[in-house]
C-alpha cells in the first residue's frame, strides 16, 4: 500500500463522511486496485448520493474495470446533477467511441472541447472522432450512419495514413519521424531499427521526457515558447519540435547526416503533421 | 588558490556573439562548478534546470538505444541553451536568440576536453 493511500485511508477512518473517500477511490484507481475502489466510490455515494464528483469516480472505475455500460450510465447521471462537468462528457465520448458510435462520440467531445479548451487529450480525441467517422462516411458513400464494415474500412485508412505521413518527406534516407501525443502516445509515423524492429511506442514514451524538462527550463528561465531541442548522439541525430495540440514531432537521423538538414527535415515534418491534424480541425 | 581549470574555456565563450552565460555544472546535481555569467543571469538556476535537461536526455535516449549524448541544443522564442557533457560534468552556454549557434556549438565541441 503506498504511503499516500495509506494516509487517505486513515483521513478516511478518522472521518467516515468526508469527502476524501474521492482521493483515496481515485489513488486507488491510479494504483490499479478496482476492486478496492470501487468498493469506496460506492461507501462514498451512500453518503453523498448527490454529489456529481463521486459518481465520475464510479465512472471511471467502471470504465477500467471494462464496464463501458455502467460507466456511461453513471457519467449520465453525473450530467444530471452537473450539466457542464467536462469528465463526464469526455467519458461517454470515449465509451461511445469504443462502441462505435461516433457521431455521438463526437457530439459529447465537441461539448467537452467547448467547456475546455485547454484540454489537448479532448482535442486530441475529437480529431481522431472526426477523422474515423469522415472516412466511415466516405467508405459508405454518405449513405446513413455508418457501419461496421465502414467503420473498419475508416480504421484502416487513418491507420495506414498516419503510417505513411511522413514518407514522402524522409524517402529512402536514413532517418525516421513520430508524432506523437501530449501523452508521448505515437500518433503518426514510424520507427524501425536497423533489424526491422518497430520500436516507435518505446522511442516515442522515451523521449517524452526530455519535451517535458525542455518546457520546465524555458518556463523558468523565461524564453517563450520551445520551439525546438536537437541533439547529438554516437548513433544519431534527435530532434523535438512541438506541434498542435501539445504533440510534438520527433525526427531521429543517422549521425552522418548534416545537422541542418535533420533540422529541415523537421521544420517539414512539424508543417506536414500540423496540417494533418487541422484538417479535421 | 590556483585559477579554475575551465576559466579559458569559460572566458572565450563568454566572448561570442550572444552569449549571456557559460557554465560548468555537475551533471547529477545540477550545482555550478565554475560559471562566467553577465550580470543579471541567475547562475544557480540555469545550472540546475540546464544539468536536469542534459541529464534527461542522456537517460532517455539510452533508454531508446540511443547512445551516449553529445552536444544538445534547446531553442525558444527568446534565447537557447546549449550543453555539452562528459564524466559527469556539463558544459552549459545560455545565449541570446542573435546568438551564432553553429560557432557557439564548434567552440563548445573543442572544449569538452576540458571536462574529463
Amino acid at each position: 500500500m503506498s504511503d499516500e493511500i495509506r494516509r487517505l485511508s486513515e483521513e478516511l477512518a478518522r472521518d467516515p463522511s468526508s469527502l476524501v473517500f474521492l482521493q483515496l477511490g481515485e489513488a486507488l484507481r491510479r494504483a490499479g486496485q478496482l476492486d478496492l475502489g470501487l468498493k469506496v466510490a460506492h461507501r462514498g455515494l451512500e453518503r453523498h448520493a448527490h454529489n456529481a464528483d463521486a459518481h465520475d469516480l464510479l465512472a471511471r472505475i467502471r470504465v477500467d474495470r471494462g464496464e463501458l455500460q455502467e460507466a456511461f450510465d453513471e457519467w449520465d447521471m453525473v450530467l444530471r446533477l452537473a450539466p457542464s462537468h467536462v469528465g463526464a462528457r469526455k467519458g461517454m465520448g470515449y465509451v461511445l467511441f469504443k462502441q462505435g458510435k461516433l457521431a455521438e462520440a463526437e457530439s459529447h467531445l465537441s461539448m467537452a472541447a467547448t467547456h475546455d479548451r485547454g484540454d489537448s487529450s479532448i482535442a486530441t480525441a475529437l480529431r481522431m472522432v472526426r477523422r474515423l467517422l469522415r472516412y466511415a462516411r466516405t467508405a459508405g458513400n454518405g449513405h446513413g450512419a455508418p457501419g461496421h464494415d465502414e467503420l473498419v474500412a475508416a480504421q484502416r485508412r487513418v491507420e495506414e495514413e498516419a503510417r505513411q505521413l511522413f514518407a514522402d518527406i524522409l524517402g529512402e534516407g536514413e532517418h525516421t519521424a513520430l508524432l506523437l501525443n501530449a501523452d508521448g502516445l505515437v500518433a503518426a509515423g514510424l520507427y524501425v531499427t536497423a533489424e526491422g524492429e518497430d520500436v516507435s511506442q518505446e522511442v516515442g514514451a522515451a523521449l517524452t521526457g526530455v519535451r517535458d524538462e525542455a518546457l520546465r527550463a524555458v518556463r523558468h528561465l523565461d524564453l517563450g515558447a520551445w520551439c525546438a531541442v536537437v541533439y547529438e548522439t554516437d548513433l544519431a541525430t534527435v530532434a523535438l519540435a512541438p506541434a498542435l495540440d501539445e504533440s510534438m514531432v520527433l525526427v531521429a537521423a543517422s549521425h552522418t547526416i548534416p545537422l541542418g538538414f535533420v533540422r529541415r527535415v523537421l521544420d517539414r515534418c512539424v508543417q506536414r503533421a500540423t496540417s494533418w491534424l487541422e484538417e479535421v480541425a | 588558490m590556483s585559477a579554475s581549470p575551465f576559466e579559458s574555456v569559460l572566458s572565450s565563450l563568454i566572448r561570442q556573439r550572444g552569449v549571456l552565460g557559460c557554465l560548468v555544472v555537475g551533471e547529477a546535481d545540477g550545482i555550478v562548478v565554475d560559471s562566467n555569467v553577465q550580470v543579471g543571469i541567475q547562475s544557480n538556476v540555469v545550472a540546475a534546470l540546464a544539468a536536469a535537461l542534459y541529464r534527461k536526455a542522456r537517460l532517455c535516449s539510452a533508454a531508446a538505444g540511443l547512445s551516449t549524448v553529445g552536444f544538445l541544443q534547446l531553442e525558444a522564442e527568446r534565447g537557447h541553451i546549449c550543453a555539452i557533457g562528459r564524466d559527469g560534468l556539463v558544459l552549459v552556454t545560455l545565449a541570446e536568440p542573435r546568438a551564432h549557434i553553429g560557432r557557439i556549438r564548434g567552440a563548445m565541441l573543442d572544449s569538452v576536453s576540458v571536462l574529463a
